[in-house]
């Protein structure tokens, strides 16, 4: 109640501040006045008297300032430093732009990288409960798994023996081809999903509904369910599609709703469709069952060991009931966020904290600016206590004064990151290059804010604090000579040593993913990239055998016949493609255990001339031709790794391959193809390559053509082809073979780039730093300088006297930082291709590349040292 | 508490205020002089004294301020609070030196 009156008083006292003001001067006016008057009356002369009188008063300004305390409000002092310390920087452009630059730098840096991971790791996901939601992967026990796929008889197991999932359910991906209206027939990026997918996830549709375990019941109508994206882009955004019928993969399906944008399971979806499994519906539980990913909602209580032990359970269950086809699997889990970005988590730990450490030296940067700036105040700040000005107050001042720098950096280090971010959001590689995937949201803008404050405060407090320690009569004098041992000097480069040695733990980590990408990108991948042109086509599912061949034959041949191109082939998955599909062999050279199958290999099936035409060359035997998908005995061919591993001495040409009763030939070897089950970074694995054709129903096939034509030409003459041979067919994915490998390299390309990019800004600061200090400690020593210089001392002598004194500092930053790299590099290794963390050459090149600038820094700086003339020098006291 | 005693006599203004806290206590509690202003604005903050602008007998305009009830009030329990710390004291030297 009281607090009240008060605030309202001081309120009215703020509206009529002049007056406060004048009627207070007056007031004390008048005290003074009558305390002379007495004094003079007892005696006093008159000049004498007014002193007295003043002395007795005490300081009006202080006292004036301790009346303003009482009435004003804490806010209005905070101002009135804010626009004092406006005046300061405006009074010194210089100083201010630079380090409201160097800053921005650190903040925008380290804004930017919280961005991605606040879009990652931190952001609710948009799916309701999502820390119950688990992806559930099947694992091989030995050797390479089938990227967490799902044999879908497994997956109806997991549903039926379970009991720690409220739902299970699954999605397969599928490329049916879309005719909506009278638009062309267009390849759309599907999924199948199970009837419970939905309740696993919790979203709602953003328009209509979703389906559930009704639709997918075998022969019920077509349903199809549009992704928001795919809503636009087909339909305009046209709220009237539900309930219109579309022709997907020949047939008619109804729109029954659309999702909203925030939902992207799995990736890049642009429809679900009913998956219409059954558990009795797959004749064999081999691994041609093996394309579904699975995902469960946990049951309320049930914690994520307990679920794993549950699916450790059914898994141990299924390898005694199915020994032949599951005895080498076992279920694992993860929970969504871990699925969705446990990938690239690593990643975005060490740049976040590179991003740290940049920041740590921008601050760095300006405290040093701030230490040379104070010390040039020293009078200024003398002056202001002589007035009386208490220290809380002074210290206060320079905090302000540091936290409105750091607030100037952290807006444009602000601007700077939501520029970046706005300007490479879509070009980000895998899940981030989704729309909405990565946006800057608030909480980013609030670490922002809060990251400003902080190290404003942080490189505020050195020179605030030894601003308390200063002796006025001295300060206040001019002309105080300054040696060896300046005040100050010894903090400065301390600093510098930290800067040196920060800036060598980036250059480290920078140097070892430049060579680890170097590695990468001159490792031979077994194929001629250059001038070969892809793209998919995908048949419907219940196209026959024999029709899925003839239509390949004819694109094929049609395509060969174009002007310009040298070779066409075609193969299931193209290199990088992140897919998986392996089977188990016996081998006629090696003993038939039963249930223990001698050999596990990704299996690909190839078609027309694949290996000219993608430029992979034969290490024996020959390839395969048209007429071997007819042969009694099917012919095959397996790669380098294959023979390597499972017959390394002597020829494979001849020997057989098992399954079950069934044998295949080897008719030759060929050389690893790199990527063969996604990412160029792996080591091939073992591979068995089939023909395509001959009644294996491989619906969906990549192409591969070779050719001198303009890749954008060429599409459109194969589209004019593909076309021709059935007009309801689209072919998806054109890109030349080159744009693939990029994309399979860009999250290693931009860990690069952006390490790189860190450590050029830290070393460029760390050399502003380094020649501040050095030009600053030649500035405040030129008086030594001079009377060093008419003792005497050479030109030389005395620069080396200054740039001893800087390496002896960067040195120490030099070991600290080696050791703190070889510290904080194993981060790395995740990363890392054929590089160790600890690669003696790397760290002697970066260091190397830190010493050459930064000596070539400190030099520049002394060198003006060597200049000074002694007589002027002197002559300056 | 100071200078609320001193106005519960008459109006004063800030000058006579000093002069007679130095002269009661007989020279003894001379502060900075200056320093009544700062605690004249608290005191009017809190609404124990009110303020107004009168002439002098020399015929000098100068503010008085009159203590107000709430001032008065809380002399009362400033005086209260002050002798029971007094005779706290006072008992604490007893023991000592009875010991």
């Amino acid at each position: 109640m009281f607090s009240i009156i008060r605030f309202f008083r001081k309120l009215s006292k703020l509206f009529g501040r002049e007056r406060y003001w004048s009627e207070l001067d007056e007031e004390m006016a008048f005290h003074r006045e009558q305390a002379e008057r007495e004094l003079i009356a007892g005696g006093m002369s008159p000049e004498a008297a007014r002193y007295a009188a003043t002395r007795q008063l005490g300081n009006a300004t202080r006292l004036k300032e301790k009346s303003h305390e009482t009435i004003g409000f804490r806010g209005e002092q905070v101002l009135r430093d804010c626009r004092y310390a406006l005046r300061q920087f405006a009074r010194s452009p210089g100083f201010s732009c630079a380090a409201i630059l160097t800053l921005a730098l650190g903040i925008g840096a380290t804004t930017a990288i919280f961005t991605l991971v606040q879009a990652t790791l931190l952001r609710r996901l948009p799916y309701p409960e999502a820390d119950r939601i688990l992806n559930i992967s099947d694992v091989r026990l030995h050797g390479r798994s089938t990227g967490g796929l799902v044999g879908v008889p497994r997956f109806f197991d997991i549903s039926a023996r379970s009991n720690s999932f409220d739902q299970v359910a699954y999605f397969y991906f599928d490329e049916p081809t879309l005719i909506a209206g009278t638009r062309l027939p267009e390849p759309i990026e599907a999924a199948g999903v199970s009837g419970q997918f939905w309740k696993v996830f919790g979203v709602r549709p953003f328009l209509g509904r979703t389906f559930d375990e009704r639709d997918t019941q075998p022969n019920m109508p077509e349903v199809v369910v549009l992704s928001y994206s795919a809503w636009q882009r087909i339909f305009g955004g046209d709220a009237s599609v539900i309930g219109r019928a579309v022709t997907l993969d020949k047939e008619t399906a109804t729109i029954v709703g659309v999702m909203p944008q925030s939902f992207q399971i799995p990736g890049a979806t642009e429809l679900w469709l009913p998956s219409t499994f059954t558990p009795g519906g797959f004749q064999n539980r081999g691994d041609g069952t093996r394309f579904v990913n699975v995902f469960g909602r946990l049951k309320t209580g049930i914690s994520l060991p307990a679920a794993e032990t549950d699916l450790h359970r059914i898994g141990e269950q299924l390898r005694r009931e199915y020994p032949g086809t599951d005895a080498e699997w076992q279920f694992g889990s993860e929970p969504m966020r871990d699925h969705m970005f446990g990938e690239i988590k690593p990643a975005l730990i060490v740049l976040l904290i590179a991003s740290s450490m940049l920041l740590l030296i921008a601050c760095i940067n300006v405290a040093n600016l701030l230490l040379s700036r104070a010390t040039v105040r020293q009078r200024e700040v003398a002056l202001r206590r002589a007035l009386g000005a208490s220290q809380a107050r002074i210290v206060l001042q320079f905090l302000t004064e540091s936290t409105l720098l750091a607030l100037g950096g952290g807006a444009i280090g602000l601007g700077m990151a939501y520029t970046l971010v706005h300007a490479v959001a879509a070009k980000l590689p895998g899940r981030l290059g989704l729309p909405g995937a990565v946006t800057m949201d608030w909480p980013v803008v609030w670490f922002a804010f809060a990251v400003s404050v902080v190290t404003g405060i942080a490189f505020g407090l050195v020179p605030a604090l030894r601003s308390r320690h200063l002796e006025l009569s001295p300060t206040l004098k001019r002309g105080e000579s300054r040696l060896a041992g300046s005040p100050g000097g010894d903090v400065r480069n301390v600093l510098v040593a930290v800067q040196v040695a920060i800036s060598l733990v980036l250059l480290v980590g920078a140097s070892l993913l430049t060579e680890s990408l170097w590695k990468l990108m001159k490792s031979p991948l077994g194929f001629k990239p250059e001038h070969v042109l892809t793209f998919d086509i995908k048949l419907p599912w219940e196209a026959s055998p024999a029709g899925v061949d003839e239509f390949y034959a004819n694109v094929q041949r049609r395509i060969e016949s174009l002007p310009g191109v040298s070779a066409v082939g075609q193969i299931d998955a193209l290199p990088t493609a992140d897919w998986h599909l392996r089977s188990n062999f016996d081998a006629d050279w090696l003993p038939r255990i039963a249930n223990h199958p001698a050999i596990n290999a990704e299996d690909r099936h190839i078609a027309g001339d694949f290996l000219r035409a993608i430029g992979a060359s034969m290490l024996e035997g020959r390839t395969l031709t048209a007429q071997d998908a007819l042969a009694k005995v099917t012919p095959i061919l397996v790669n380098q790794q294959f023979a390597l591993q499972y017959h390394p001495a002597g020829s494979l040409v001849g020997k057989h391959l098992l399954i079950d009763s069934e044998a295949f030939e080897i008719v030759g070897v060929l050389v690893n193809v790199r990527g063969t089950a996604g990412s160029i970074g792996q080591a091939p694995g073992a591979e068995v390559y089939f023909p395509a054709d001959g009644g294996q129903g491989v619906v969906g096939r990549s192409f591969v053509v070779r050719s001198q034509l303009p890749p954008e030409q060429l599409t459109r003459a194969i589209q004019q082809q593909v076309h021709e041979v059935d007009a309801q067919q689209a072919i998806r994915n054109a890109n030349p073979m080159d744009d693939l490998i990029a994309t399979s390299t860009a999250q290693p390309r931009m860990n690069m780039a952006l390490l790189g990019s860190f450590a050029a800004i830290a070393l460029l600061l760390a050399c502003v730093g380094i020649y501040g200090v050095v030009a600053f400690s030649v500035a405040q020593r030129r008086q030594e300088v001079g009377i060093r210089t008419a003792l005497g001392a050479t030109r030389v002598q005395i620069s080396l006297l200054f740039v001893r004194r800087a390496m002896t500092f960067a040195l120490i930053g030099v070991v600290a930082g080696s050791a703190a790299a070889l510290m904080l590099t194993h981060l790395l290794k995740s990363q890392l291709y054929e590089v160790q963390p600890n690669d003696p050459v790397i760290y002697i090149a970066a260091m190397v590349l830190l010493m050459i600038p930064v000596f070539a820094a400190t030099l520049r700086a002394a060198l003006f040292a060597a200049n000074v003339n002694p007589v002027e020098a002197l002559r300056a006291e | 508490m100071l200078i609320l005693k001193t106005l519960q006599r008459a109006p004063l203004h800030g000058y006579g205020i000093a002069l007679s806290i130095k002269r009661l206590s007989d020279d003894v509690l001379t502060v900075e002089e200056g320093s009544l202003y700062p605690a004249l604005q608290r005191l009017l903050l809190q609404g124990w004294v009110k303020a107004e602008w009168k002439m002098t007998e020399t015929h000098r305009r100068a503010r008085f301020y009159t203590l107000t009830a709430a001032g008065r009030k809380q002399l009362g329990i400033e005086l209260t609070q002050f002798d029971q710390m007094i005779a706290a004291i006072g008992r604490v030297l007893q023991d000592a030196q009875g010991a």
